[in-house]
């Protein structure tokens, strides 16, 4: 379950949303969280996520500002915007109708048929 | 999507500070990872090594985001404006030829487009100028008259509904005397609504109260502020003063600004401005008016018209003898109604000149097409697009095509008041023309759509390139071939279209040398006209009137140089029009019609040149108290005596009902209109039937210009209050009553010339090329044997032949769109025969001899250096 992005296209810009909808995160802190959450099930590829962020920034559903890291770098932080936040509601609730039906339809059993 | 926009273009307008951002934050990352994986124990080297390779391919991730952020579609734009502008600068013959073209023709369109924007489409300079309309009407076989009676104007003002606002106006001239130089005016007389229809303000004072337009009010009058200044000072204590007009005194309220212009049709200037009594007044003061009015909200035309037309109907007298019915139009199509036809004419000829040349432009894109060929099939080979290809051959010509239309626009801008100074006597009285958001967005959409127009078909050709054959350097006949057809395509449309072009022209020119050729009927060489209008108060009856002219007309004749005066009421090409009707001849019992009309001095007809055909010429004896007598034209005698002697006859008309006029004498014909058939005349002698106003002709010796202050002083001499106005030579007048025509000439055979050379332009263009091409056929063909003249008459040929095509194709198309030119030609066919063989002559000639040069060098190849060429 590496790259679970190769997997099903648009879970990545799923993650990331979810990601910076916790709080305001840089790329990076936007990766560890991810994979802190996922109990570290979940990897992305680390080149993957920025063209992803900048596609959900040119599409509304990100706002990025530049401030301060725990480590006192200089670093972007993304935020998630109205649009985006309507957005993740929207995928989020598709996924679990998803999980749900392949859920059931995976243990159906041949009396049930 | 607005947002996507916006994004994007921040992304572009910023893009250092963008880049330099991607960088950083790509940094950071890889810090923040390597101080991770030391702190799980790697040493600082393996943990920097691991977090690059962690993060992967990093240029890949930083095109990935500059796509994600929509800067794909700038950059290759950028990169493409680049390489275009590069290559101009590689090839600047190329590029000046083909930008200097499209801007001739953008710069012309534009430039005619300045002058149809401000005349038909700009909305005139008044409120809610779309609510404003003018009232016209037809009166039976007589036609539209622009003019209403006051009476008509009366009944509309109490009864219409649908209009917020009526208003009439109308045009008159006058003598102004009193503090400074007598002068002949010519002004306005309007009824108060009439200035707030139009919305103005006065510069100084007031303008009419309601009460001033109505019968006994108070004589006042508005200057406008020409008049003001030039006569006044500007000095704002005029008003309240007096003012005489034609005798009479008024007193100033007020002061019109500059910019207040009534544009119509007729180029009237309004000097100044006094009210009109609107609605019968009991006395016959005024006579025909102008009438306007505003829409009410939310009436539209139809509407309007059809309720003025009832009341129309209704205030008529019930034996009114031809049918009337109202014409209502915007106002702005009225004033427009005589420079329309020939302004879209010129809009269609240089969209013509346009079309001419985005197809040469074209045909040099092609041929330059021709050499990059190799180029493009590397770029295709190494994997470029083909729709990426034609992208970037379409940027380079919308370059050419937008640098074209700039130097277009400043052509235009330029050129425009040349222009408009060349065709204002066909155009209505405007403020000035200038160039507005709409024709910059009208040159712009034309450069953006000659760009695509010239640019596709080429860019098309070009990236369909055979890359096996091209790489190879064996294909080239066959690519040849095709361009070769699509070339001389293009050079047969741009005949076709200058044939048009040189056919409307042609067509144009017949006609003017037509009316050229027209016999006035008298001499127009060595004579000053000069008109005089009496002051009615200070000369009352027509005894004062002609005894003022005839001491008036002594005093020229002794002027040193003077060969001979002839006066008349209304002269050739002059703007006074007399009819008289109900014609009666004695001895008839029916009304025999109408003829045109003029009181005359005893020498009009030796001064002008007409000749006596019979009988005798009026003298001193044919005063008031001799017998009555008359003499006609040589139209009158034959259509009202056609089988009869005409001579001796008397006839009357109800302006001298009491009196029988008998015939002494037959003239000849004179044309009142160059272009008008001569009508029946009769000419009555002065002394005998006086009149308040004169034109008088004076014979000169030389110059007629140089008598004029002699002549204006022998006047003042008599009276100084009478100002002469109009001065003039007779050969003046008849050229300026040719002016619209020889200016619709003039420009359309300018751009049919352009058009010309743009096109033998092309097809020079063609023909060189195609020898350049051929060289090494020619050498072999030279080679084998094939003689000079045979080389030259093979390249030849092929030119005209495309040319033929053209001209045929030109020819046919003319005939259609000649028809659109009917209204302007005279005595000349659209389908003149004439016309067409002479214009497919000449063009065929042109075309001749635009082959002939690159031929002749066709003929110069030397086969030993055209082979080894290869």
């Amino acid at each position: 379950m590496d790259h679970l992005a190769d997997l099903l296209p648009g879970t990545l810009d799923l993650l990331i949303l979810k990601a910076v909808s916790l709080g305001p995160q840089h790329g990076y802190g936007v990766l560890l969280r991810i994979e802190q959450v996922s109990g570290g099930r979940l990897q992305i590829e680390q080149g993957a996520l920025y063209p992803a962020l900048y596609r959900l920034e040119h599409q509304g559903m990100l706002r990025s500002e530049w401030g301060t890291s725990e480590n006192n770098r200089r670093a972007k932080y993304y935020r998630l915007t109205a649009a985006g936040r309507r957005r993740l509601r929207d995928e989020a609730e598709g996924w679990q109708k998803v999980v749900a039906a392949m859920a059931s339809v995976l243990s159906a059993r041949p009396e049930e048929v | 999507m607005f947002a996507r926009i916006r994004s994007t273009w921040r992304a572009v307008t910023r893009r250092t500070a963008w880049e330099q951002d991607l960088e950083e934050e790509l940094r950071t990352h890889v810090e923040c990872r390597t101080e991770d994986l030391m702190r799980a124990g790697l040493s600082r080297e393996e943990a920097e090594r691991r977090a690059r390779i962690e993060l992967g391919a990093h240029e890949t991730y930083k095109e990935q985001c500059r796509e994600a952020q929509g800067l794909r579609w700038p950059d290759e734009l950028q990169q493409d404006l680049s390489y275009g502008l590069r290559s101009f600068r590689r090839n600047p013959g190329f590029t000046a030829v083909s930008v200097l073209t499209l801007a001739l023709g953008i710069g012309a369109t534009t430039a005619i487009f300045t002058v149809v924007n401000a005349v038909l489409l700009r909305p005139l300079p008044y409120p809610h100028p779309e609510q404003l309309v003018y009232v016209q009407e037809i009166l039976g076989e007589y036609g539209l008259s622009p003019f209403m009676s006051n009476r008509e104007f009366a009944a509309w003002r109490n009864q219409s509904r649908t209009l917020s606002q009526i208003a009439a106006y109308m045009n008159f001239t006058a003598n102004l005397t009193g503090g400074g130089e007598p002068e002949r005016i010519s002004y306005g007389m309007a009824t108060t609504t009439f200035f707030s229809i139009l919305g103005v303000h006065p510069v100084v004072g007031r303008l009419f109260l309601t009460e001033e337009d109505r019968p006994g009010g108070p004589p006042v009058v508005i200057l406008s502020e020409a008049l003001w200044k030039h006569r006044y000072g500007a000095d704002p204590s005029v008003i309240g003063k007096g003012i005489i007009l034609d005798g009479k005194v008024y007193s100033m309220v007020g002061v019109l600004p500059d910019s207040f212009v009534i544009p119509d049709q007729w180029n009237i200037k309004y000097t100044l401005w006094v009210p009109l009594i609107g609605g019968d007044t009991g006395r016959a003061s005024v006579g025909p008016v102008r009438v306007i009015g505003r829409l009410k909200h939310g009436v539209n035309l139809p509407t309007a018209r059809s309720e003025l037309d009832t009341i129309l109907q209704s205030s008529l007298p019930k034996s009114f003898p031809v049918k009337v019915s109202v014409v209502l139009s915007p106002w702005q199509e009225q004033i427009a109604q005589g420079s329309r036809l020939s302004l879209l004419l010129f809009l269609g000829a240089t969209g013509f000149l346009l079309l001419i040349a985005c197809v040469n432009v074209a045909n040099l894109l092609l041929s330059r097409a021709a050499t990059r060929q190799k180029e493009m099939a590397v770029r295709l080979t190494v994997g470029a697009a083909r729709a990426r290809i034609v992208r970037q051959l379409l940027t380079e010509s919308l370059v050419l095509a937008l640098l074209g239309g700039l130097i277009g626009l400043a052509l235009a801008r330029w050129g425009k008041d040349l222009l408009i100074a060349f065709i204002s006597p066909n155009l209505p009285s405007l403020e000035p023309i200038g160039l507005d958001y709409r024709v910059l967005a009208f040159s712009l959409a034309l450069a953006a759509i000659t760009g695509l127009a010239f640019g596709l078909a080429p860019a098309l050709q070009a990236s369909r390139v055979s890359l096996n054959e091209v790489l190879k350097e064996a294909g080239r006949g066959g690519e040849l071939r095709r361009g070769m057809l699509l070339r001389n395509l293009l050079v047969t449309s741009e005949t076709a279209l200058a044939m048009v072009l040189l056919v409307g022209a042609g067509l144009l020119f017949r006609s003017f040398l037509r009316v050229l050729g027209i016999d006035l009927g008298f001499k127009s060489e060595h004579t000053l006209c000069v008109s005089i209008d009496l002051t009615l108060s200070k000369y009352p009856t027509p005894k004062d009137q002609a005894r003022f002219f005839q001491q008036v007309i002594e005093g020229i004749k002794s002027l040193e140089g003077v060969q001979s005066v002839g006066g008349s009421g209304i002269p050739p090409l002059g703007n006074r029009t007399g009819m008289v009707t109900g014609l009666a001849v004695e001895g008839r019992s029916e009304e025999i019609g109408s003829a045109s009309f003029a009181n005359i001095s005893p020498d009009y007809f030796r001064t002008m040149g007409i000749p006596l055909k019979q009988g005798r010429d009026f003298g001193d004896r044919d005063r008031d108290g001799s017998p009555s007598v008359a003499i006609v034209n040589e139209t009158f005698a034959r259509r009202y005596f056609p089988s009869e002697i005409c001579l001796g006859r008397r006839v009357s008309s109800w302006v001298h009902k009491k009196d029988w006029l008998t015939i002494v004498g037959i003239v000849g014909d004179t044309r009142h209109r160059v272009e008008k058939e001569p009508d029946p005349q009769i000419y009555v002698p002065y002394l005998q039937d006086g009149q308040p106003f004169m034109t008088l002709l004076v014979r000169t010796a030389g110059n007629p210009r140089l008598w004029e202050g002699a002549v204006r002083r022998q006047i003042a001499s008599v009276d100084k209050d009478q100002p002469p106005h109009d001065f003039a030579t007779l050969e003046q007048l008849e050229a300026t009553s040719l002016t619209p025509r020889r200016v619709n000439m003039l420009l359309l055979g300018a751009f049919a010339t352009l058009g010309l050379i743009l096109a033998s332009v092309g097809i020079y263009g063609v023909v060189s090329y195609s020898v350049s091409q051929r060289t090494h056929e020619i050498g072999v063909r030279t080679a084998l044997g094939a003689s000079q003249n045979a080389v030259f008459k093979l390249v030849v040929g092929q030119g005209l032949r495309s040319a033929l095509i053209g001209t045929g194709v030109g020819l046919a198309t003319s005939v259609g769109v000649a028809r659109f030119l009917q209204a302007m030609l005279f005595a000349v066919k659209p389908a003149d025969p004439v016309t067409f063989l002479l214009a497919g002559l000449l063009w065929m000639c042109i075309a001749l001899l635009a082959c002939c040069v690159p031929a002749r060098r066709a003929t110069k190849v030397d086969p030993m250096v055209a082979l080894r060429y290869e």
